[in-house]
């Protein structure tokens, strides 16, 4: 299991990262993020939902009422124009963490 | 069956947010909520277990309402407000001053309507800018169609709309009683049934033309998110 500040820090590549693939309600989306991190990354109602609001507020997502095929009427979120600009620059730094760590982790164990 | 809504509303009574936005917010937690306990049901969960569980997402209630607080209302509400009503307002109110200047200068002749006393015409008689009706549903349309993507409800959107006739409005039901009770001149020249076609000219036809754009943006654009594509479990 990842602790928790360091999901705190992924949280908002993993929900751009998922939204890339399309637009997706709240529930769906915390959902998809658990599916796809098998069970490493997960968010309670409590902690998706400030983080949604904070990044809409940044203009990163959008989100819109919308009604489904089974007449639920949900607020889905997809990615901005911003949101798609920001993703990349957040995956390249964490993917320069990751391998720092990497690099740190093989002195550490030579 | 639960009423979420309900339980959400109740135990976030004190969210501090405009009201358009803590409705919002009631009605996803409480959608969140209920496709929790529904998907803990289909995996085998007691009614109770499965509510435990559901609410166990959310913690501390409190907590919750600051975070909330924290991450919408710093810069939601001014500009929200400004983007959902107050800049389509102004912009269909511009429109319309600005065609009915264009119309009044370029345009074909008025109708002047013919109102009559007894036997003979009375004068100042009432203005009819028929090709300035005629734009007024285009007009409406943009109005609503800026506050509806910028995520207006319904309310805002059709006010948003009817904005242009406000002035209109004023002038009819405020200024004109004021004008007559002050001065004797404009008493004289208004008969009850100008009055009625004046309303109907520049207050209720104008009202209806703004509103029947404004109905058909709102309407299409509906229908449009409902052809969305939508994830769904």
């Amino acid at each position: 299991m990842i602790c928790t500040g360091i999901k705190k820090g992924t949280a908002e590549l993993a929900i751009l990262s998922v939204l890339q693939d399309g637009p997706l309600h709240g529930y769906e989306l915390s959902r998809r993020i658990e599916a796809q991190t098998k069970g490493s990354l997960s968010f309670s109602l409590a902690a998706l939902y400030p983080m949604l609001y904070r990044m809409e507020q940044r203009r990163w997502i959008r989100g819109a009422w919308e009604i489904s095929s089974n007449g639920r009427r949900r607020r889905c979120y997809r990615l901005t124009p911003q949101g798609k600009k920001k993703l990349q620059p957040l995956r390249a730094e964490w993917l320069e963490l990751f391998s720092a760590l990497r690099r740190l982790t093989k002195v550490s164990n030579a | 069956m639960h009423d979420w809504r309900q339980l959400v509303s109740a135990r976030l009574s004190d969210l501090m947010l405009d009201d358009d936005d803590a409705v919002q917010v009631f009605d996803e937690l409480a959608d969140h909520l209920e496709e929790t306990y529904q998907s803990l049901l289909g995996e085998g969960f007691s009614e109770q277990a499965a509510t435990r569980r559901a609410l166990g997402g959310v913690g501390d209630w409190q907590a919750l309402r600051r975070k909330i607080e924290s991450s919408r209302k710093r810069e939601s509400i001014m500009p929200k407000r400004v983007a959902q009503f107050w800049l389509p307002a102004f912009v269909t109110l511009l429109l319309s001053m600005a065609c009915l200047a264009l119309i009044q200068i370029f345009g074909p002749n008025r109708w002047i309507a013919p109102v009559t006393h007894g036997w003979r015409s009375v004068a100042p008689t009432v203005l009819v800018y028929i090709p300035w009706l005629s734009t007024l549903p285009f007009i409406g349309a943009l109005g609503a169609y800026i506050s509806n993507r910028a995520g207006g409800r319904t309310r805002a959107v059709f006010s948003a709309t009817i904005f242009p006739i406000l002035p209109y409005m004023v002038f009819f039901i405020i200024g004109l009683p004021i004008a007559i009770i002050l001065d004797d001149h404009v008493a004289r020249n208004v008969t009850v049934p100008m009055f009625f076609i004046g309303l109907c000219a520049w207050v209720i036809f104008p009202a209806a033309a703004l509103l029947a754009g404004g109905w058909a943006v709102q309407h299409f654009r509906s229908r449009h998110s409902t052809a969305g594509r939508i994830a769904t479990n």
